[in-house]
């Protein structure tokens, strides 16, 4: 029996919740080293070894660095490990300075100045993005079946019609109003970036009426271009479905406080982008890596 | 003697218990909390109408409930109140949050104490059989078989949680001024099978794990001997709602002594921080109180539903009320789970999509409260908002209220296991079941 492992970095601990949404994997895989599940000390030799959350500390530098020794192969698993995720938005001067300060605690692991992506410290060999990403994508990266594809867009899995006499000239924010059924979103104002974001979610919050924020991160089309491509895109197709001027979708895009979890593009992108924060030279994700 | 260092499994999030032993006496026994991502200082700047979107993100597990209390506290802000039907259906997300976590809680982290194995994937051989024969079998398959009876319990939390909030782990269906969309009949019913067939299931896990319960007990001979203390919880005495309303404390004695709305906490509890965790502590006025299913259970008259009805009064009976040793906190868990589903079977039978699930609003700048009573206890956020956006923001999480109760708890515990002599092996054991019995959430208490 192929044999699983699960290491915990910083994070929410959503991805395993999520894990155990799934049941295919218990009479064909053992699971080996889980904290959450599983009382054991240490990861022993695996197949897979499934690694969420962020490097915020340096006690997650080095747990990660002596489990991927004993993994034949290792998956980035969930916006934190994949980009920082949500608590990225901490790569900022101030809370930065706020980090540092916290170095003088006894006894703790040290915080990191940046929380970094997983493969800023390691090899990986695939990522499986989302927050969290859905039960079965994770029982995909597991198994591997040879005729599982995921859509390319969250928009191709939404369901909502597109209609054309619909244009709205301004943004709404992400909460305002009561939703329309069935009709897209972008419609009726809401900066839903589904469009360019990686499909395989089957699209479970605009289906109930919310924007998608991204968290799947850019979809094939995108990933191994810059992130001003992915912001372009989005652009375009606000400029052809909304009569929205473009300096507001800009502004909307652009503006770290809109765009809480674009916060994730800077990561995304390829070295070529401004590296931030010590990350010196991280390779681009190729699509073929990324489920 | 070294300071003894107990790495934690089995719990949400980083923590150790740290034990320091002086010639057999324990000098100090600390919880610690190993981890910080700072989300009280990331989201200042933020937009505020962001905050039911970001917040959740603070807790894989207790997503719910932060989602809610994000959205209260705007709409405490804001002056906003929501139709009815939104706080049905954002009573019935809460109730699929009781559901995942008392289920994760029972089955998957404190079943495997109860015999003292690693896992739920372990735990076949040791379970009670009518003919008072052990093992039900021992082979991979029954291992197996438990626990997806187990893992299929907390997945009807989970899919509640989507039927109510959409995205599974981080719901978004909850909004200021109501809720995205309702629910229709269809949705309903399909979700009402899924409990109704896993309510039995719940029930017969929760029997095996209270036989189990009463066999650890007198295998290690106590229940937890800690002093009794104050509780806090923000739940009414009968038929709880755990959408939340105000904030009571009960005294050891079980008088209620104090009852507040959220934004005068600071009035009532006494936060401080220390430079061994990265969470803080908070005591009702320097006493040690405790958050979390024992404090609500031992302020419940009823639960309003038949079969939590029976094992409330089951439970009152054999145990008091209130009640005070720690591994009842496991034991009142089973109950919540139990009526959460019976709950939630109730109101999915109501009609669900027959009116307005949201009224307009206009932000404005100000202060806002948000409680709930989370599976841990009450929590709340409050937020200062300028120009729309985040000026200050905090996070009251429960865990906090009981790291006092974990810390003095494991004290207890410690000096039962050293002497002079010798440090017994029990000790690990008791310190991982004193720390699973509150089941604190490490993400959330240090956020």
């Amino acid at each position: 029996m192929n044999r699983f492992a699960v290491l915990q970095l910083s994070g929410c601990a959503g991805c395993e919740v999520s894990l155990l949404n799934a049941e295919e994997w218990v009479d064909r895989y053992r699971l080996v080293y889980m904290p959450l599940v599983i009382s054991a000390h240490d990861v022993p030799e695996v197949d897979v070894l499934l690694v969420s959350g962020g490097v915020r500390t340096d006690e997650d530098l080095y747990n990660l660095r002596r489990a991927v020794q004993r993994a034949r192969q290792v998956v980035a698993v969930g916006t934190c490990a994949i980009s920082g995720g949500v608590a990225n938005l901490g790569d900022r001067d101030e809370v930065r300075a706020l980090f540092l300060a916290q170095a003088e605690r006894r006894h703790l692991p040290h915080l990191l100045p940046k929380v970094r992506p997983v493969d800023s410290v390691v090899t990986v060999d695939r990522y499986l993005p989302g927050c969290p990403p859905t039960p079965e994508l994770f029982m995909a990266v597991l198994f591997q079946p040879p005729d599982f594809k995921v859509s390319k867009t969250v928009c191709q899995e939404c369901g909502r019609k597109k209609l054309k006499d619909m244009r709205p000239a301004h943004l709404l924010g992400f909460q305002q109003g009561e939703v329309l059924p069935d009709i897209c979103l972008i419609n009726q104002g809401y900066l839903c970036i589904g469009s360019s974001t990686r499909g395989g979610c089957r699209a479970p919050c605009t289906r109930a009426g919310h924007p998608c924020v991204g968290c799947r991160g850019p979809s094939d089309a995108f990933i191994e271009k810059e992130s001003s491509e992915w912001f372009a895109s989005i652009q375009r197709v606000f400029a052809a479905m909304t009569d929205v001027p473009a300096e507001e979708i800009e502004a909307a895009l652009r503006s770290p406080q809109l765009a809480l979890f674009l916060f994730q593009f800077a990561d995304y992108a390829p070295p070529s982008f401004p590296p931030s924060g010590g990350d010196e030279g991280r390779a681009t994700r190729p699509k073929e890596k990324v489920l | 003697m070294p300071t003894l260092t107990f790495p934690l499994s089995r719990i949400e999030g980083h923590a150790q218990v740290v034990i320091e032993v002086q010639a057999g006496e324990v000098v100090s026994a600390r919880f610690q909390a190993i981890e910080f991502r700072g989300f009280e200082h990331f989201v200042q700047g933020g937009p505020a109408e962001q905050m039911p979107v970001i917040t959740p993100r603070i807790c894989g597990v207790c997503s719910t409930a932060h989602h809610v209390a994000a959205v209260k506290a705007l709409e405490d802000a804001y002056d906003v109140t929501p139709p009815p039907l939104a706080l049905r259906i954002r009573e019935l997300l809460l109730l699929g949050q009781i559901v995942q976590n008392q289920a994760t809680s029972l089955f998957i982290f404190t079943m495997p104490d109860r015999p003292g194995v690693a896992s739920i994937f372990q735990v076949a051989p040791f379970i009670p059989t009518t003919g008072g024969e052990r093992g039900r079998g021992t082979s991979e398959q029954d291992n197996a078989g438990i626990a997806m009876r187990a893992l299929q319990v907390r997945k009807a939390g989970t899919d509640l949680i989507t039927t109510a909030g959409g995205q599974f782990i981080h719901p978004v269906k909850a909004v200021v001024g109501g809720v995205t969309s309702g629910i229709g009949p269809e949705q309903a019913a399909a979700m009402r099978a899924e409990l109704a067939e896993v309510l039995p299931i719940a029930c017969e896990l929760f029997d095996l794990y209270w036989e189990m319960s009463l066999e650890m007990g007198e295998r290690i001979g106590t229940w937890g001997d800690d002093a009794p203390a104050c509780y806090i919880a923000a739940v009414a005495d009968c038929r709880p709602n755990y959408y939340g309303d105000v904030i009571r404390v009960m005294c050891p004695a079980g008088v209620m002594r104090a009852r507040f709305p959220a934004r005068d906490f600071r009035a009532h509890l006494t936060y401080q921080e220390t430079d061994y965790s990265y969470a803080g502590q908070t005591s009702y006025g320097g006493e040690v109180m405790r958050a979390n299913s024992l404090a609500r259970i031992n302020m419940a008259r009823c639960m309003g539903t038949p079969r939590a009805d029976e094992y409330l009064a089951r439970f009152h009976e054999a145990f008091g009320q209130p009640a005070h040793a720690i591994m009842l906190f496991d034991l009142a868990r089973g109950i919540e789970l139990v009526y959460a589903l019976e709950r939630a079977l109730e109101i999915l039978a109501e009609p669900l999509d027959h009116e307005d699930t949201a009224i307009p609003y206009t932000p404005r700048d100000g202060e806002g409260y948000g409680l709930v009573e989370a599976p841990r206890g009450p929590l709340i956020h409050h937020y200062r908002i300028e120009n729309g956006l985040i000026a200050r923001a905090e996070f009251i999480i429960p865990t906090v209220h009981n790291s006092l109760a974990i810390e003095r708890a494991l004290r207890v515990a410690a000096e039962r296991y050293v002497t002079a002599e010798r440090v017994d092996m029990e000790l690990e054991r008791a310190v991982g079941r004193v720390v699973r019995a509150f089941d604190p959430c490490i993400a959330c208490a240090t956020h």
